[in-house]
């Protein structure tokens, strides 16, 4: 129906009335009946390589016009076996692989998975230790929701964001750097403590950022939060039900945005996480916007945590007393010929850890990221299974976009922030 | 106790689902029959002592060789209740030849998904399942990676001890993966 | 065509011999550095350069580099970190990521690549117009890395012809800017009748 004509008819007239006249196109057209049109849908692939589906996820997209019929996910596209290399290689090993499986947030990662292992070890880790993670599992939670930020800002059409986001973001890899020689993959947590202690230009940096960065987030809030294309993009759509968000397994700042409290952190505390004092913001709507708000109001909070555990910081050792878990310190190899066997032992052979299966939520950026662990008693883990936030956030996806503009797919992705690391794995 | 409150329930409500409890690490399994996992699973969604109304995941685990003998496949479920703030841990034992439970997908559409993958990769079938087919893995896909039998290999290192890994394939001893002799 | 541009072109021209790019020997070619010198400034005034067909291509092409936007992993990431702010590709006039592979003549592969991405991934590659070029970022996609197993392709020079090998995991912003430097040190010895 090429009704289009161009203007300059009599003044007063629709300039698409007189084109359908021509063309003999009758001008009612709200005799047509929706659901006929929806009969005779569109097929459209979206991705595998989109920009805006954050990695390699492919939507197979029923569409009616542009309105969004239904939509079925494709994933796998970056399925890497991380579980059945689990299987291949010693407990220390496999801190390096849950590093690469949600790579916006590794070092959470490295917790989860720690956190299994001394389980089934039934190895505590020394407060100074707990408290130096929860330093960096706060900054790394404030890394991956910027690259959240910048990236879903830059979907919708805000490029601004994504500078100022990564420019941030920086800083927090500089510390990753300084700690532990990396800056993303840092394997700084391991089974039974930490890769070392913080060195000491660790304390200026972190003061650096607790004090740069609540404005700079005041600076992203001011950009965007009160924008009225980013509110009339993002309210009401996507919204989901708090039952049906549970029904689909979905956690993290997704289930929060539909107003239910639950963060692990809070429900369930590990690592000490107890010992301190934040807020968990929830939304009312379960909406793109809400999940907006929520995750920038997550941020002000792990600084909260931050500048608490940076300031009640306690001393002592990092890791473990027990020899058979955590690596000796170098001293000690110097003098005593057991820490040198300790030492030979696990960097040869790595720990045994006894019978058993254990399963470890920790909250993650997306929410809950579990680990389950099975062992037979040797020193590789005998199953892991991990229980990716992503995976369970994104299979609520085709619920929320039903009915939705193709064009707010983009922005439905970009608020449920998945890595498609974790949901391939 | 994580896992002691779903025990009991399934314990007191549906006897004939619970084959054994174990307890370790403070986390309780129950090993329940398959023809009464939709039951169970359920009860404990629906029940005011269960609400276990998020799905966590369910996965297998594969055991070959098991002593003493029983089933191959401990297919698990953990399910976790929001109200009481614990998870729970559901297995069923399944045998070699055939590795079928009932799907939750009704009761649970968040483990759709889950059973998919769980079909993917290790080869259990979930009856009922509108749509069982690979998610991970490519379609047309021979084997399930995650069972032991599997062998993993993408592609020989050759270090000096084993510097016939280097060889092209129709060099390599006989009997060697990758050998074409 | 500016005049600074028009002196670099010169200055290459003017240089001829070996050095010029077309004789370019098996040691490294030299980039044609813009340069001020008496000759060259005669050259512009008088509004009269000579060059040849091939390195006026050559140059066209290793400046302005258009990588596809197309991100796997985790490199992916430090990808987008050298595209911005900081690092500032734009810098080596590789800052223009296009969505479409139509558009792009770069294929930066910044991940693993899983089984099931290679098809598609070639298929990318094919969609690209030549001249392309592919920089294989990080270990992962050189040589399949830590993955060695079954869901993961050792190697993307299995599917496409790699270029340019970064090794890390990830590997730093500034190993990408090496790379993309190499690759137009490359370019720029390339006879124009090469590729496309």
């Amino acid at each position: 129906m090429a009704a289009v004509m161009p203007p300059g008819g009599p003044p007063g007239t629709d300039p698409f009335d007189a084109g359908r006249e021509r063309l003999g196109v009758p001008v009612e057209i709200d005799s047509i009946e929706l659901s006929q049109i929806g009969e005779d849908t569109m097929e459209l692939n979206m991705g595998p390589q989109h920009p805006s589906t954050h990695g390699v996820l492919r939507l197979v997209l029923d569409l009616d016009g542009e309105v969004v019929k239904d939509c079925r996910p494709d994933i796998g596209f970056l399925h890497t076996g991380f579980e059945k290399s689990f299987e291949s290689h010693t407990y220390q090993q496999c801190i390096t692989f849950t590093d690469r499986m949600d790579y916006l947030a590794p070092l959470i990662n490295n917790l989860g998975f720690s956190l299994a292992a001394e389980k089934l070890l039934g190895v505590e880790v020394p407060p100074r230790g707990q408290y130096l993670r929860v330093i960096m599992c706060e900054l790394t939670r404030i890394a991956s929701h910027l690259v959240w930020f910048g990236t879903h800002a830059l979907d919708l059409g805000a490029t601004t964001p994504f500078l100022y986001a990564w420019r941030e973001r920086e800083t927090l890899l500089d510390i990753n750097e300084i700690v532990s020689g990396v800056r993303m993959h840092t394997s700084f947590i391991r089974v039974g403590g930490l890769m070392a202690d913080v060195p000491d230009e660790f304390h200026g940096m972190v003061n650096q950022v607790l004090q740069t960065f609540p404005k700079a987030i005041d600076e992203y809030e001011l950009l965007i939060t009160k924008n009225p294309i980013w509110v009339e993009r993002t309210r009401g759509l996507g919204a989901i039900t708090p039952d049906d968000a549970l029904a689909y397994g979905m956690s993290g700042p997704s289930l929060r945005g539909c107003g239910v409290a639950y963060d692990l952190r809070k429900a369930q505390p590990y690592s000490s996480y107890d010992h301190f004092e934040f807020d968990v913001p929830i939304g009312t709507h379960g909406d793109v916007y809400d999940r907006y708000l929520i995750r920038m109001q997550e941020m002000r909070e792990s600084l909260r945590i931050v500048r608490q555990a940076f300031d009640n910081l306690p001393g002592g050792p990092v890791n473990t007393s027990d020899r058979k878990v955590a690596l000796p310190p170098r001293n000690e190899i110097n003098t005593s010929m057991e820490s040198l066997i300790h030492h030979f032992k696990l960097v040869t052979e790595g720990f045994h850890t006894p019978k058993g299966q254990v399963y470890v939520p920790v909250e993650s950026p997306r929410g809950e990221l579990g680990f389950y662990l099975v062992s037979d008693g040797s020193n590789r883990p005998y199953r892991c299974k991990v229980r990716a936030p992503s995976f369970s956030n994104l299979s609520a996806l085709p619920h929320m976009v039903r009915g939705e503009l193709i064009a707010d797919v983009v922005a439905v992705i970009g608020s449920i922030d998945i890595t498609l690391g974790d949901v391939d794995r | 106790m994580s896992g002691a409150r779903a025990a009991q329930l399934l314990s007191a409500k549906l006897p004939d689902a619970v084959v054994r409890r174990e307890e370790a690490y403070g986390e309780e399994t129950v090993i329940v029959e398959a023809e009464h996992l939709v039951a169970a699973c359920t009860l404990l969604r629906d029940d005011p002592d269960g609400q276990y109304t998020m799905p966590l995941f369910v996965t297998a685990v594969d055991w070959p060789d098991r002593e003493p003998a029983a089933p191959r496949y401990d297919v698990v479920y953990q399910l976790r209740s929001l109200r009481f703030n614990d998870v729970c841990r559901l297995v069923v034992q399944v045998s070699e030849e055939q590795p079928v439970v009932p799907t939750l997908e009704r009761v649970f559409p968040g483990m759709d998904w889950h059973e998919r993958e769980c079909y993917d990769l290790l080869g259990i079938i979930f009856d009922g399942h509108h749509d069982l087919q690979r998610i991970l893995l490519p379609d047309d896909w021979e084997g399930h990676p995650l069972r032991k039998d599997y062998v993993s290999f993408g592609e020989p290192v050759a270090f000096t001890h084993n510097i016939e890994w280097a060889l092209p394939a129709q060099e390599r001893p006989p009997g060697m993966p990758g050998s074409s002799r | 065509m500016g005049l600074s541009d028009a002196a670099a072109l010169s200055g290459v021209a003017l240089d001829g011999g070996p050095a010029g790019l077309l004789h370019a020997e098996a040691d490294a070619p030299a980039l044609p550095i813009p340069r001020t010198g008496a000759r060259e400034r005669t050259a512009v005034q008088t509004g009269v350069i000579t060059t040849t067909v091939g390195k006026v291509v050559a140059w066209g092409r290793y400046s302005s580099l258009w990588p596809a936007l197309f991100g796997l992993a985790c490199c992916a990431i430090e990808m987008m970190a050298t595209g911005n702010s900081r690092y500032d590709m734009s810098r080596f006039g590789a800052e223009v990521f296009r969505a479409s592979p139509r558009q792009a003549d770069l294929m930066i592969v910044a991940g693993r690549v899983a089984q099931k991405m290679a098809p598609v991934l070639r298929q990318i590659y094919d969609q690209m117009p030549e001249p392309k070029w592919v920089i294989s970022m990080g270990t992962c996609a050189s040589c399949g890395g830590m993955f060695n197993n079954y869901a993961i392709v050792q190697g993307v020079d299995k599917v496409v012809p790699v270029d340019v090998y970064i090794p890390g995991c990830p590997p730093r912003p500034e190993s990408l800017l090496d790379a993309i430097v190499k690759l137009q040190k490359k370019i720029a010895g390339e006879p124009a009748s090469l590729r496309g």
